[in-house]
């Protein structure tokens, strides 16, 4: 067999175990803060959040095995404290009032423009897919809270003007 | 040669360049984030020409300017500037805000 043939593949297979080495050697140690303010939603509507959103938006996040190894591990806990710093519904109370009627305005958006979860969430996780009636349930909940926002927002007004 | 090619060519430098020209021309407003608020917090643009906003982070935190209205999120580094471009808006009204930082004051853009 000739020289160059053998060489390629030992050079590959050193490489890609060198990688796995430096990989599982370089540690990330993925923190999940304590959860401090849930968002109060209906058990439905809880189900489809926890499968679909709450790894990357909660303070909940599951690490399965193959996030601890580096260079995979940096991707997923830089996506993971992009994502809580973006929404974390875990922090949801902590949320000014104005600031949870731009969440729920944005995460409308968000579905209706199918954005998430990423595909690439996704193909990991095929139970994160979001179905038509997913969707439908998440906008419905999404268009009430905004409307029972607005609602407290004109009472308040009314009270104020009336003192 | 192929001349339909070289007229593809032709025609989309032109159009790259047209573009390039067209956003040159834009209104440039700066706006800078330091002390934790917005400076300045209003800012007034004319209605239906295309502009851009130069965000200047003077801070020593991420900012993230975001608008719901105008559709954009961007993320600014302690110490970066960022140009964020946005269409032609009709009159009207504007907010936008660090989604980072919820005690800093709301912004708006005037556009009339």
């Amino acid at each position: 067999m000739p020289v160059k043939r053998i060489k390629l593949p030992v050079a590959v297979l050193l490489v890609v175990g060198g990688l796995i080495i430096v990989g599982l050697s370089v540690r990330i140690r993925h923190v999940n803060p304590a959860i401090s303010g849930d968002i109060a939603a209906p058990p439905k509507i809880e189900a489809i959040l926890k499968r679909a959103c709450y790894d990357c938006h909660s303070n909940e996040t599951h690490w399965p095995w193959y996030s601890y190894a580096a260079p995979l591990s940096w991707w997923m806990e830089r996506d993971v404290e992009l994502g809580r710093q973006e929404l974390n519904f875990s922090e949801w109370s902590s949320y000014y009032p104005a600031t949870q009627i731009r969440k729920l305005q944005w995460i409308d958006r968000t579905l209706h423009e199918e954005n998430m979860p990423p595909w690439i969430y996704r193909m990991l996780h095929s139970q994160a897919a979001l179905n038509q009636s997913d969707l439908m349930l998440l906008q419905q909940w999404i268009e009430s809270r905004l409307a029972a926002r607005q609602s407290q927002k004109g009472s308040n007004a009314t009270k104020e003007n009336s003192q | 040669m192929n001349h339909p090619r070289i007229l593809f060519c032709l025609l989309l430098l032109i159009t790259v360049a047209l573009e390039s020209r067209t956003r040159a021309d834009d209104t440039v407003v700066e706006l800078r984030f330091e002390n934790r608020r917005f400076i300045p917090q209003t800012i007034t643009i004319p209605a239906n020409q295309p502009f851009k906003i130069r965000i200047v982070n003077a801070s020593k935190e991420a900012i993230e300017f975001e608008s719901f209205k105008l559709n954009r999120e961007k993320v600014v580094g302690p110490g970066e500037t960022v140009i964020v471009l946005l269409p032609a808006l009709r009159p009207g009204t504007y907010d936008f805000y660090d989604d980072f930082h919820q005690d800093v004051p709301e912004g708006t853009i005037t556009a009339k």
